[in-house]
């Protein structure tokens, strides 16, 4: 059980698809930064539907798109930490 | 001893990527590490033969990667995808590989202790 | 309680990757966990250049990493080899170059990645910004 880290669009760096290429089922994905952007497109929306999905919260606030990501479950800094450890690990892509 | 698994994901010379990623690879398995490397994407151009980065100023790491085998790093994964996505074949790459499946990369990401991305 | 790892890959100002790490490092000390040290790596060095400057009404990053150590007594590790090569050098460095400025100071200190290595060793988690 893998927690992958994404920090930036998909616009700006391939690291979300190619995390897609070897996510397990079993595993969570974890959008931070630019990264949050991408569910606002229905290309992403799709694609991502099938995992468990969180945003950190700070970035969907900090971008004005709070009302727009609602849907998805957001987790502070605090939850983020304690997500590391459910995690077996983290990859930063 | 940890297991530690290496991901190239982008391409050499444009940033030091790659280079950082060797430097940490080799320095892992100097300090007994058991350490795997995985290509994808980009990453692949890292094993590209008849390279010349000194052509702009860039440092030639690339031939660093025949050190490997002396560091006991045996199992490096290339993946078969991004090969196909990059029309290379087996026979362009300079080191002894693994080309293999996704699938087969995952498996092997979820088996180490620790995975760091370049 | 656990112990963590945390690597810095990315520069102080232009990006929001190591703003995270510093918020994440802060979090898991707030939660009571260890953190091992803050190993800072590629473009993660410039996060210890203590020339950087920021305008007196914006976030100091720099600022924000000495107080977690003050507080917390986290070691802040620089790769040497990554840190030369950008221009970031504490005395010792400048002496042994023959240059007549340096620019990281204490509690920042220069190490080898072999600290990242045993760190990652000793740590329960290693987490990457």
């Amino acid at each position: 059980m893998i927690l992958h880290h994404i920090q930036c669009s998909p616009t700006q760096s391939s690291a979300l698809k190619t995390c897609l290429r070897y996510i397990a089922p079993s595993d969570s994905i974890l959008l931070s930064g630019n990264a949050v952007n991408c569910l606002l497109t229905r290309v992403w929306q799709q694609q991502l539907q099938p995992y468990r999905l969180m945003l950190l919260h700070d970035d969907v606030v900090a971008r004005g798109l709070q009302d727009r990501l609602s849907a998805y479950k957001q987790i502070g800094y605090s939850d983020f930490v304690e997500q590391t450890l459910t995690h077996k690990k983290v990859i930063s892509w | 001893m940890k297991k530690l698994c290496i991901v190239f994901r982008q391409g050499p010379h444009g940033t030091a990527h790659g280079r950082e990623a060797l430097d940490l690879a080799l320095l892992s398995a100097s300090f007994e590490q058991e350490v795997s490397l995985v290509f994808t994407d980009e990453g692949l151009l890292n094993l590209l033969n008849n390279q010349s980065p000194e052509t702009i100023g860039a440092k030639d790491y690339i031939a660093t990667f025949g050190a490997l085998p002396l560091y006991d790093v045996d199992t490096i994964l290339v993946c078969q995808d991004s090969m196909t996505e990059l029309s290379l074949a087996e026979v362009d790459i300079k080191l002894e590989v693994e080309v293999c499946s996704p699938q087969r990369i995952a498996s092997h990401l979820s088996h180490v202790d620790e995975v760091l991305v370049f | 309680m656990s112990k963590f790892i945390i690597q810095v890959n990315s520069p102080a100002y232009g990006s929001a990757s190591s703003y995270s790490a510093y918020r994440f490092a802060e979090a898991a000390l707030k939660n009571g966990h260890l953190i091992d040290k803050v190993f800072f790596y590629q473009d993660g060095v410039l996060n210890t250049n203590h020339l950087n400057s920021p305008a007196s009404d914006e976030f100091d990053l720099g600022r924000a990493w000495l107080s977690l150590s003050e507080h917390y007594k986290v070691p802040l590790v620089n790769c040497v080899s990554a840190a030369l090569r950008r221009g970031v050098l504490s005395q010792t460095d400048a002496k042994e170059n023959q240059l007549p400025h340096w620019n990281m100071e204490p509690p920042f200190i220069m190490g080898g990645l072999g600290e990242l290595v045993i760190g990652i060793e000793s740590a329960d988690r290693l987490v990457s910004f």
